[in-house]
């Protein structure tokens, strides 16, 4: 019982994920700010927004529906932080189950749909907008994202996190035989976190704030919440399913491993949106659609015939 | 799917300066959108006129926060001609210095945008960063970064010496250096040639029939340079290379500011190193004698047209300007068709939009 509650509460449940999602946006911002020769914000300058935002006024246009957008990000926050107990971290993980590969992919998917619901009850012309982006775009990545992701899960013969990274241990970290995979899946995440070049949905200098435009106070706290969240999870489950956890005498290896492995992506994540130009929608659709299924799907018969 | 209006402006993240536009989109397309202007209108042909040729500098200057400098000068080449004085050609290399120093940093600014506008947030931050050191220069010889009041009737405030022609020509050397990289990267950069290359072309028929001037104009292959067409002095004794493109797309546009970046970094170097000594100021008398003059320029965006009417006072009886954004504005509705949402950010940048110049 103290147990469980301990795992959902404090590690790797809601107060770790909260923590390690404001690290992200802080790294994340410290190092796109270097790479434009700026200084970029002090550590504690995510927690800050967020307490900013949760004392700001909260308001909605007129005819909005309040009930719901006070329920979308709630649902959302908590289908992220569902999905951060399943997935591993540094090889631990409490809750590991035959399957769980296709529920945190299912619950990483949630929030997507409610940033487009959003959109549409929050009544604004950009939030209408963005939200029709978010789908249109949410089509595009998806697809070779979850071709990607069954890579691991086919060479592994497993759809559990954990039994994957197992096999990665005796196989050896299944980058090696998946680079195209990995490189389909970070762009897969991209996509996923609207981050630049795919932040199509909230393009500033098109639709504003995109589905957001019309959120304001605790509500855009949460829903900023989500996204760093959203990132976080996303980036433990790649460095679990392709670089594994190489099995280490010292549990304290494993970690420092595990941390090193997260600030490299993140500061490849960071490194891309800072090096390229946003793309079209009808662009993004062809690179999803002609470039990266194809891709993906002769990743994955490489997989299959390794397999064999 | 719906056809939907949205609205960009007054207030936008798109705009730096307030302008309406309402554009129907259906989807992701755009059908067409209309304008209204108006909104920093201060009435500045009619304040010209309450005051005398000499306060008026002070107010033309405030025309435009971006090329103050270029309206000044030809304000001041329109007073000079109607007293008939010739200013000092020291005088008229230090403006056109003045000049293209505003024009690089002018071109710099709109680079940053269009960057921005595209979501390459990077490039934005360092051509600003680069552009600063222009307004480092121009601070050193006049003293103001935005607002230089160098100009006065009958030559400019400020004289340089050794020291400051050597310190600007180091700042050069390394702009130089900067701007070379930078200006690789916007060329070559695939995801920005993506997003720009077909984008909104105009025909050179269009350009002609709205009468669009500057960059715009170059890049739709219409050959149009007032430093050379006018030669209003020094440029007569200078070559100036006219950058032109036959795309007329917001490629063009961009390969065209870009390469006139270059141009006038050479053409500062060369102003500098060319400067003829002597005085740098005549004595102008304050009444302008009865007459009226046409001066036309060739500010960063085009060319500047300046129409000085006197009545012997000491107030004009009849000042008129008309902004290069001006006739660029009208274009404006006329490419917002047949475009893609995603596109509209890029067809305004492309556009540089001046509005404090066109609305005065």
């Amino acid at each position: 019982m103290f147990r469980s509650l301990f795992h959902l509460l404090v590690f790797p449940g809601f107060l770790f994920l909260v923590i390690s999602g404001l690290t992200f946006e802080w790294l994340d911002r410290k190092f796109l700010a270097r790479f434009q020769r700026r200084v970029g914000p002090p550590w504690y300058q995510p927690l800050a927004d967020l307490i900013k935002l949760f004392s700001k006024e909260d308001l909605l246009p007129k005819n909005a529906n309040d009930f719901l957008a006070t329920l979308l990000p709630l649902i959302s926050l908590s289908s992220v932080l569902t999905a951060g107990l399943y997935v591993p971290i540094a090889g631990y993980t409490p809750f590991s189950f035959e399957g769980d590969l296709i529920v945190i992919i299912f619950l990483m998917s949630v929030p997507t749909l409610a940033y487009y619901l959003a959109g549409i009850i929050s009544l604004g012309i950009y939030s209408v907008l963005g939200g029709g982006r978010s789908l249109l775009q949410f089509f595009s990545y998806e697809v070779p994202l979850l071709i990607a992701l069954s890579g691991p899960a086919i060479l592994g013969r497993s759809w559990s996190v954990s039994t994957i990274m197992e096999t990665q241990g005796r196989l050896g970290p299944f980058i090696i035989f998946q680079p195209l995979g990995f490189v389909l899946a970070v762009v897969g995440l991209i996509g996923k976190l609207k981050r630049d070049p795919f932040d199509i949905p909230k393009a500033t200098s098109e639709v504003v704030g995109g589905s957001l435009t019309e959120f304001s106070g605790a509500k855009l706290g949460f829903w900023n919440l989500v996204m760093d969240i959203q990132a976080v999870v996303g980036i433990f489950l790649l460095i679990d399913l392709y670089f594994g956890w190489i099995k280490m005498s010292h549990p304290i290896l494993a970690i420092a491993i595990f941390v090193i492995e997260c600030l490299i992506l993140i500061l490849v994540l960071s490194g891309t949106s800072a090096i390229f130009a946003r793309l079209r929608i009808d662009q993004l659709a062809g690179l999803g659609w002609r470039i990266l299924v194809p891709l993906a799907l002769l990743q994955i018969g490489f997989v299959i015939l390794m397999g064999v | 799917m719906d056809k939907i209006s949205i609205p960009i402006g007054p207030q936008h993240p798109l705009l730096k300066e307030p302008l309406s536009m309402m554009v129907d989109i259906s989807g992701e397309k755009v059908l067409g959108g209309s304008l209204r202007l108006g909104y920093v209108h201060r009435g500045i042909e009619r304040l010209a006129q309450q005051r005398t040729y000499v306060q008026n500098i002070h107010l033309i200057e405030r025309i435009c926060g971006i090329c103050s400098h270029v309206h000044t000068t030809t304000y001041c080449y329109a007073v000079e001609a109607l007293l008939g004085i010739e200013i000092p050609p020291r005088a008229q290399y230090i403006r056109a210095l003045m000049c293209e120093l505003e024009r690089i940093h002018s071109h710099l600014l709109w680079l940053g945008i269009l960057a921005k506008h595209i979501g390459l947030d990077t490039i934005f931050m360092h051509t600003w960063h680069d552009r600063e050191m222009v307004l480092d220069i121009m601070e050193e010889v006049s003293g103001g970064r935005i607002s230089h009041a160098a100009n006065q009737i009958g030559g400019v405030r400020f004289d340089l010496d050794e020291e400051k022609g050597e310190m600007i020509r180091k700042i050069l050397i390394k702009l130089h250096s900067q701007v070379e990289g930078l200006l690789d990267v916007i060329e070559s950069e695939p995801a920005a040639i993506a997003r720009t290359k077909g984008v909104a072309p105009i025909s050179p028929d269009l350009i002609k029939a709205y009468g669009v001037v500057g960059p715009i104009a170059r890049a739709s292959g219409v050959d149009v340079d007032m430093r050379r067409d006018a030669s209003l002095p020094p440029y007569d004794q200078l070559e100036v290379k006219v950058i032109t493109h036959s795309d007329g797309d917001a490629w063009a546009r961009t390969f065209v500011r870009v390469e006139e970046t270059r141009v006038s970094l050479n053409l500062c170097e060369t102003i500098i190193r060319e400067m003829p000594r002597g005085d740098v100021v005549v004595h102008a008398p304050r009444r302008v004698p009865e007459g009226e003059v046409i001066i036309r320029s060739e500010a960063p965006r085009g060319e500047l047209f300046y129409y000085l009417r006197s009545d012997g006072s000491d107030k004009p009886a009849r000042l008129k300007v008309r902004t290069p954004t001006l006739a660029a504005l009208s274009l404006l509705p006329v490419q917002l068709s047949e475009i893609n949402v995603a596109d509209i950010p890029v067809v305004l940048a492309g556009v540089d939009l001046c509005i404090a110049c066109a609305d005065r």
